[in-house]
C-alpha cells in the first residue's frame, strides 16, 4: 500500500505525536492563561479595553510573521512554535471569558447576593459556570488557531506534521503532500468536532439563561 | 468556614428614621418601623411606595442614607453583609433559581459554602422539600426549567429556609402566579408559617393576601409609612382616605344576604379542565406546562371532582388515571346565595367548591377566601 | 543588509497576490451566499463545508494545492482563496438570513420584487456581518500570502523563507515587517470603511 509506505517513510506516527504534544501544551496553556486574563480583566474593568486591544493587535499579525518574530529570542524549534500558538490563542478565550462573565443575567447576581454569597463565591458558583458555554466557544476558536500555528512550526524545525508537509513541498513529492496534507486536515477537523461536541454539551448543561 | 449565627431568635427588628434617596427621588423617608419577634408583618402599598426598598435595606442589599436599623438592638451596619444575609432568608417574585444547578444544588448552595457534608446537605434538602410538599425523590435531581412556576416558588422558599434563618424577607413571592395557584400557595404558606414560627417581613400589593397572611399590616405610600396595625384596626380606624381606600375592598362584601356565589368565585378557564381518562403522569406534565396545580376532572364533559398536583406527583409511578384518584367536589350554581353555599361546604367538611354556569364549569369557590372577605 | 528595492518589489508582489485572491474570493463568495438563501440544501452544504474547512490549517491547504494544480502564482491565489472564501460566505449568509421573516413578508406584501427585497432590505441589514467577514478574509489572505512563497508565489514570503534557510534575521524581518504593517493597515482601513458604509440605523 502506497499510503502506508508514505506514512512510514515520513514517520507520520511520530510526527503526529510530536504535533499533538506541542498542540496540547500550547492549547492547555492558552486556555489557562486566557481564562485567567479574562477573569482579571473582568475584575478590573478599567484595564479591560487596553488588554483586549493588545491581544487584538497580536492577533492581527500574520501568524507566520509572529512565528518568525520570535526566532531571534527563542531560536528555532518547538519553543517559538508553542509560544506563538499561545500568544495567538489567548485572545478568543480571554474575550469570550470576559464577555461571558459580564453578560450573566443581573437577576442571578442579585439573588446570589441576597442569599448571602460573597463576590468571590458569586464568581465561582454563578458567573463562571454560566459563562462556560461561551468560554467553550472561545476555546474552539483557539483550538483551530493552535492547530494552524503548530503546523506552521514545521517551517522552523519544530517537528510535527508541518515538517512532513515541508519535506513534501521541497522535494515536490506529491504522495507525501497528499497523505500528510489530508491527514493534517482530517486531524484538525476531528479535534474541532470534539470541541464542538463539548461546546454543545455545555450549552445544554449551562446554557439556558 | 462556617458562618457564626448572628441571632438564634428575633426579639425585634427596628428601623429608626431611615431615609434612602436616589438623586432627587426619595425612595424611603424618615421611616420608623418595628417588626416584633415572631410576627408576620405585611408591607403593602402602590408600586414605588418604598416597600421593597425598605425590605432590601434590612439585609443590606441597599444601604440607607440616614437612620439606623437594628436587629435585637445590634446595628446591622456592624455585621458583615454576607454573614448577615446568611442569617436572613430571602424570597422574591422572580424566584431566581440558578438554571445550571439541580434543585438539590440550588437549595444546598449556601450550606455547601458553609462547609456542610454531602450527607448533611442531602438530609436538609429532603427535609425542606417535604416541608414545602414536594417529594424529594422526584425533585432533588431535576433542573429548575423542568418545574412549574408553583413548584419553583416552593423551591425558592425552601432555599430561603436552608440555613434555618430566624428572619425571613419575602418580596411579593406569589405575585407572578395565576390567581388560583396563588390562593393554593397562600393556604399552604399559612400552614407552614405556624410551623416555622419565625419573624417574617412580607411585601405585597394584594390586599387580600395581606389580610389572609398578615398578623399586622403596614401601609406605605410616597416613601412613608402611613399606618400600621392589625387588619381590624385598619378597617375600623383608618388613619386617612388612602388607608380606607386600600382596605375598602373588604367593606363592600359586608352584606352577605345579597351576595351570590359568582361574586366570590375565582373564575377558571379550560386550562383547569382535565379528562378523567388522562393518566396521572400526563396530568402532572400538563400541569407543569400550564402552571396550574389543581384541575377539575370531567368524565364525558360531566365534572366528577378535582385533583391536585401535590397528590398527583405521588401517583405518577403507578398506572392510574384521574378517574381512579379523583376527589369529589361539591357543585354550586353561580346564582346560589353565598350563605347556602357556605353551609353546604361546611356540612361536607370541604374547603373547595366548583361553580357551574350553563352546564359548564366557570369558577372555583374557596371557603377560606370567602370567610376572609367577610371579616 | 537587504536592498530596499527588493523589499518594495516583494511588497508589491505580496499585495497583488493577496488582493487578487481576496477579490476572487469576494466575487465567488457573495453570489454563493445569495444562492444559499434560495436553496436550503445548498445553504446547509455550504455552511457545513465552511465550518469544517475552516478548521483545516492553512499550511495543509497550501500544501494540498500543489499535487492538484502545481506551484506558482495561480496555485497560490487558489490556496489563499480557498481559505478566504469561508469567512465571507459564512458571514454574508448569516447577515442576509438573519432578518426577521416578518419584514420579508411585509416587503412582499407591499409588492417588492425579490431583487428589491435584496437591494433595500437584506443587503443593508447584512452590511456589518459581511464587512466583518471580508475584513477577516483580508487579514487571512495577507497572512497566507506569506506562506505561499513556499509554493513559489514570490512576494514577502520569499524573503522570509530565504532568511529562514540562511538563518538571516535581517532578511526574515525584511519580509515579515512589511507584512505586519500591511496587516495593521488592513485592520485600520477596513474599520474606517466599515464605519462609513454601515447604515446609520445599525450603528450602536
Amino acid at each position: 500500500m502506497q499510503v502506508v509506505d508514505v506514512w512510514d517513510s515520513q514517520l507520520l506516527t511520530m510526527r503526529t505525536f510530536e504535533h499533538l504534544y506541542m498542540f496540547s501544551i500550547a492549547l492547555f496553556s492558552a486556555t489557562i492563561i486566557g481564562i485567567g486574563i479574562g477573569i482579571i480583566v473582568f475584575l478590573h474593568p478599567k484595564i479591560a479595553d487596553t488588554v483586549l486591544n493588545i491581544l487584538n493587535t497580536i492577533e492581527t499579525l500574520p501568524d507566520i510573521a509572529l512565528l518568525v518574530l520570535l526566532l531571534p529570542f527563542l531560536g528555532l524549534g518547538a519553543k517559538p512554535t508553542i509560544v506563538a500558538s499561545i500568544l495567538y490563542s489567548i485572545l478568543p478565550i480571554t474575550r469570550n471569558t470576559y464577555v461571558g462573565l459580564k453578560s450573566v443575567n443581573k437577576e442571578y447576581i442579585y439573588i446570589a447576593q441576597s442569599i448571602g454569597l460573597s463576590s468571590n463565591e458569586i464568581l465561582l458558583n454563578v458567573r463562571i459556570p454560566m459563562a462556560l458555554p461561551l468560554i467553550a466557544g472561545g476555546f474552539r476558536i483557539a483550538l483551530v488557531f493552535t492547530m494552524g500555528l503548530i503546523t506552521l512550526g514545521g517551517l522552523i524545525a519544530a517537528g510535527g506534521l508541518g515538517t512532513a508537509l515541508q519535506t513534501g513541498i521541497y522535494l515536490y513529492d506529491v504522495d507525501t503532500i497528499l497523505v500528510a496534507g489530508l491527514w493534517t486536515g482530517v486531524l484538525a477537523v476531528i479535534l474541532d468536532a470534539v470541541a464542538g461536541i463539548i461546546e454543545s454539551r455545555l450549552q445544554v448543561r449551562y446554557g439556558i439563561w | 468556614m462556617p458562618t457564626q449565627r448572628l441571632f438564634d431568635r428575633i426579639n425585634s427588628v427596628h428601623l429608626q428614621q431611615v431615609t434612602k434617596q436616589y438623586g432627587e427621588h426619595v425612595a424611603v423617608k424618615q421611616l420608623d418601623l418595628e417588626i416584633q419577634g415572631g410576627e408576620l408583618l405585611i408591607l403593602i402599598g402602590p408600586s414605588g411606595s418604598g416597600k421593597t426598598t425598605t425590605l432590601r435595606m434590612i439585609n443590606r442589599l441597599i444601604e440607607p442614607d440616614e437612620g439606623v436599623i437594628t436587629i435585637n438592638d445590634h446595628n446591622i451596619m456592624d455585621f458583615d453583609p454576607v454573614r448577615l444575609r446568611r442569617n436572613i432568608g430571602y424570597v422574591i417574585q422572580d424566584i431566581g433559581l440558578f438554571p445550571h444547578m439541580t434543585i438539590r444544588e440550588n437549595i444546598g448552595l449556601v450550606p455547601r459554602l458553609e462547609g456542610w457534608s454531602g450527607q448533611e446537605i442531602s438530609d436538609r434538602v429532603r427535609h425542606l422539600l417535604d416541608f414545602v410538599s414536594l417529594s424529594p425523590e422526584s425533585f432533588m435531581d431535576r433542573y429548575p426549567r423542568q418545574l412549574s412556576g408553583g413548584q419553583q416558588q416552593r423551591i425558592g422558599l425552601a432555599r430561603a429556609l436552608a440555613m434555618d434563618p430566624p428572619l425571613l424577607l419575602m418580596d411579593e413571592p406569589f405575585g407572578a402566579l395565576d390567581p388560583i395557584l396563588r390562593k393554593q400557595l397562600q393556604d399552604e404558606f399559612n400552614i407552614i408559617k405556624q410551623e416555622i414560627g419565625r419573624t417574617i417581613l412580607f411585601v405585597t400589593h394584594d390586599i387580600d393576601e395581606a389580610f389572609k397572611l398578615g398578623d399586622r399590616i403596614g401601609i406605605m405610600s410616597d416613601a412613608r409609612l402611613i399606618q400600621i396595625g392589625t387588619p381590624e384596626e385598619l378597617i375600623l380606624h383608618p388613619e386617612n382616605e388612602l388607608v380606607s381606600d386600600i382596605v375598602d375592598a373588604k367593606k363592600k362584601f359586608k352584606h352577605m344576604d345579597t351576595l351570590r356565589v359568582k361574586d366570590m368565585m375565582s373564575p377558571i378557564t379550560d386550562t383547569y379542565l382535565f379528562d378523567a381518562g388522562m393518566t396521572a403522569q400526563d396530568a402532572v406534565k400538563r400541569m407543569t406546562q400550564t402552571n396550574v396545580e389543581l384541575a377539575i376532572v370531567l368524565d364525558n364533559s360531566v365534572p366528577v371532582g378535582y385533583v391536585e398536583m401535590a397528590h398527583l406527583v405521588q401517583q405518577i409511578y403507578y398506572d392510574v388515571t384521574l378517574r381512579d384518584i379523583v376527589e369529589p367536589i361539591p357543585i354550586f350554581s353561580s346564582n346560589d346565595h353565598i350563605a347556602s353555599a357556605l353551609e353546604k361546604l361546611k356540612d361536607r367538611g370541604g374547603s373547595l367548591g366548583l361553580v357551574m354556569e350553563a352546564e359548564r364549569p366557570s369558577g372555583l369557590f374557596f371557603l377560606n377566601d370567602v370567610l376572609l372577605r367577610l371579616i | 543588509m537587504v536592498i530596499f528595492s527588493v523589499i518594495t518589489d516583494a511588497t508589491v508582489e505580496h499585495i497583488i497576490l493577496a488582493y487578487s485572491a481576496l477579490f476572487v474570493s469576494i466575487v465567488i463568495a457573495i453570489p454563493l451566499a445569495f444562492a444559499s438563501l434560495y436553496s436550503t440544501r445548498l445553504a446547509s452544504i455550504v455552511i457545513k463545508f465552511a465550518n469544517l474547512a475552516q478548521a483545516v490549517p492553512s499550511f495543509a491547504v497550501v500544501a494540498i494545492v500543489v499535487p492538484l494544480i502545481g506551484i506558482g502564482f495561480t496555485p497560490a491565489v487558489i490556496a489563499i482563496m480557498l481559505r478566504a472564501l469561508l469567512p465571507i460566505i459564512k458571514n454574508t449568509y448569516i447577515g442576509l438570513s438573519n432578518i426577521d421573516p416578518l419584514f420579508i413578508e411585509y416587503a412582499k406584501g407591499i409588492g417588492l420584487t425579490d431583487w428589491q427585497i435584496n437591494r433595500y432590505i437584506r443587503i443593508p441589514n447584512a452590511y456589518p456581518a459581511m464587512f466583518a467577514g471580508i475584513k477577516f478574509a483580508a487579514i487571512l489572505a495577507n497572512s497566507i500570502a506569506i506562506l505561499t512563497a513556499i509554493i513559489g508565489s514570490g512576494g514577502l514570503g520569499e524573503l522570509v523563507f530565504e532568511g529562514l534557510i540562511a538563518f538571516n534575521t535581517d532578511k526574515i524581518l525584511a519580509g515579515a515587517l512589511p507584512a505586519i504593517i500591511l496587516a495593521f493597515f488592513i485592520d485600520v482601513s477596513f474599520s474606517i470603511l466599515e464605519r462609513i458604509l454601515t447604515p446609520v440605523y445599525l450603528k450602536s
